[in-house]
């Protein structure tokens, strides 16, 4: 650390990875621990892909606590589908489906899409009503770069669901 | 030798025999040799290529076509178009072509197409702006501009389903040769040819992209593209394809391309026309 | 409204059953500008223009409310579901921050 703040530029690509390296093992060592004292459900930024939200900057970090606080997201009942290889990230399916029940006082309320690496992460979210009939909602989005996204689905009693995939976006290439 | 090998082979010995042999037993005997090109093995056959790209795309493309491609709602526009009184004499494309231009139903697939009042290969696009000029005394369109490429598209559109057949003897062959030579010609600041890209390594990855087969470049055209977030025609893509091999890029419509789309096309023969299409 | 803008197509399954939760698909033609584009020739930013509301009303009451941001698609696509438990017109309002609004209505008839 002390070579980094002397002379930061003279940090090399390798020293640069070992450390980076070393700091997600160091994250993933803290998620882990402390998943294993949640109870079932973990806090948005402990959930899969908080490794991505850690790298990924405030901006995620500070998007996902706007909308669901400190509250728990459960990894189960919801699927997010999305394509693995996007050629450029100008149009990029995602499909959210879930399995939760619409009926009138237990329904899912709101489905939230995010881009960790987009410059505004939020990237639409849908109210639904029992009327729906099911808790599913598919859109094709913009993405900057290779990405986390994020589905996570709110239901009228404010628990929190959610999916998380990787989307590899490729610029350059044969584009043209 | 495994099998597929051995089909590898077959589809090479094939192709050097050249597609003269091939169009020969669907069209008359041309006796014309082909150019001398250089010679590229094709990598796989079309059906490992398919499998290749299930692999690494998915079924994305598919389904989004399925669901909905956002140029199937500007086919309306071209509609508009081939029914509007345009120019000097009154005109619309609907006063010859029946309403809506029915009359024009399959026409489409047997282009690009060797016209004698240009001693040359008249494409769809072209031949619209001729029509325009010379019947209707009307301005041509200007190419890739939203009410050329609707029109294109439109017009193209009436012959989905029916098998591409353009033919590639007669006065077409040595337009057909050039557009051949011009395929294989290496060329640019890398030295490549559109041949050794599609055909040589078609169907391996770039990088991150999956080289395309140029089995079927030449049936879907004006074609939506994720890329571009819009629809662009075979000659926009041309360009592009251009432009990443350093190389010089002729203009839209010009003799040469109108040649590339030709022989392009001409190995999509007998695959029905699917306008528009939807790429990544 | 410019060229090509605010086309749009609504699909819905052929054959409707009264009580199937059926997708509808609706696609519209918009450029979804995100207003951190810069034209290549003039070095200007390129407007925001986008789509940030879409509203599915069935038999006039609001099924889905949806808040786009800059980050949806050009053309934007989506699909959502209903639950087709009677003979109602389907209406899918757009609205983008320009004000216009593009709306179109389709009937359900479940069989």
């Amino acid at each position: 650390m002390k070579e980094m703040q002397t002379q930061p530029n003279a940090v090399s690509r390798r020293e640069f990875l070992k450390k980076a390296g070393f700091a997600s093992v160091a994250v993933m060592a803290v998620s882990t621990v402390s998943s294993m004292f949640s109870t079932g459900g973990r806090s948005p930024l402990s959930w899969p892909g908080a490794q991505e939200a850690a790298a990924a900057g405030r901006d995620v970090r500070e998007v996902l606590r706007a909308n669901f606080g400190d509250r728990t997201i459960q990894p189960s009942h919801v699927m997010l589908k999305t394509p693995i290889i996007a050629e450029n990230g100008a149009v990029v399916p995602v499909a959210i489906d879930s399995d939760l029940p619409m009926e009138a006082g237990n329904y899912v309320k709101k489905i939230y899409i995010f881009v960790d690496q987009n410059a505004d992460p939020f990237i639409a979210s849908t109210d639904l009503t029992p009327a729906s009939g099911r808790a599913a909602y598919a859109l094709r989005i913009k993405m900057r770069k290779t990405s986390l996204v994020r589905a996570i689905v709110e239901t009228n009693k404010g628990v929190l669901y959610g999916d998380t995939k990787t989307v590899k976006v490729t610029i350059g290439g044969c584009g043209g | 030798m495994t099998v597929a090998m051995a089909a590898v082979l077959a589809v090479v010995v094939g192709s050097l025999i050249s597609c003269a042999e091939t169009r020969a037993s669907e069209k008359k005997v041309s006796l014309t040799p082909g150019p001398e090109v250089e010679e590229l093995e094709q990598s796989m056959s079309y059906e490992e290529y398919q499998k290749r790209y299930k692999e690494v795309f998915g079924t994305a493309t598919e389904e989004m076509a399925e669901d909905g491609n956002p140029a199937e709602l500007a086919l309306d526009d071209g509609l508009d178009l081939v029914n509007a009184v345009a120019g000097s004499k009154g005109l619309s494309c609907a006063s010859c072509h029946g309403k809506d231009g029915v009359k024009l139903k399959g026409i489409a697939a047997t282009y690009p197409k060797y016209d004698p009042a240009i001693k040359g290969i008249a494409t769809v696009a072209l031949q619209i702006n001729r029509c325009r000029e010379g019947n209707m005394g009307a301005e041509p369109f200007k190419y890739e501009s939203y009410d050329q490429l609707v029109i294109t598209m439109y017009v193209k559109s009436l012959s989905n389903g029916v098998p591409i057949h353009v033919s590639i003897d007669g006065p077409a062959r040595p337009f057909y040769d050039k557009g051949k030579v011009y395929y294989f010609k290496r060329q640019g600041q890398f030295n490549f040819s559109c041949a050794v890209c599609h055909v040589k390594y078609a169907g391996y990855m770039a990088r991150t992209n999956l080289i395309s087969n140029n089995k079927h470049h030449g049936d879907h055209w004006p074609a939506y593209r994720l890329k571009w977030g819009k629809t662009g025609s075979m000659q926009r893509r041309f360009r592009g394809c251009l432009k990443n091999m350093r190389a010089e890029r002729p203009a839209f419509q010009s003799e040469i391309f109108r040649d590339l789309e030709l022989y392009l096309t001409s190995i999509a023969n007998g695959e029905p026309v699917q306008v528009p299409g939807l790429r990544m | 409204m410019p060229k090509g803008v605010g086309k749009i197509r609504i699909r819905l399954p052929k054959h409707i059953a009264k009580g199937e939760v059926i997708p509808v698909k609706a696609l519209i033609t918009h450029p979804m500008e995100t207003g951190l584009r810069k034209n290549k020739k003039t070095g200007k930013i390129i407007p925001a223009f986008y789509i940030n509301d879409v509203r599915v009303y069935y038999g006039g009451e609001l099924v889905t409310h949806a808040d786009w941001s800059i980050a949806v698609s050009a053309n934007p696509f989506m699909t959502c579901y209903v639950k087709a438990d009677k003979a109602a017109p389907l209406k899918v309002v757009w609205k983008d921050i320009k004000g216009s609004v593009y709306e179109k209505t389709v009937q359900i008839q479940p069989e």
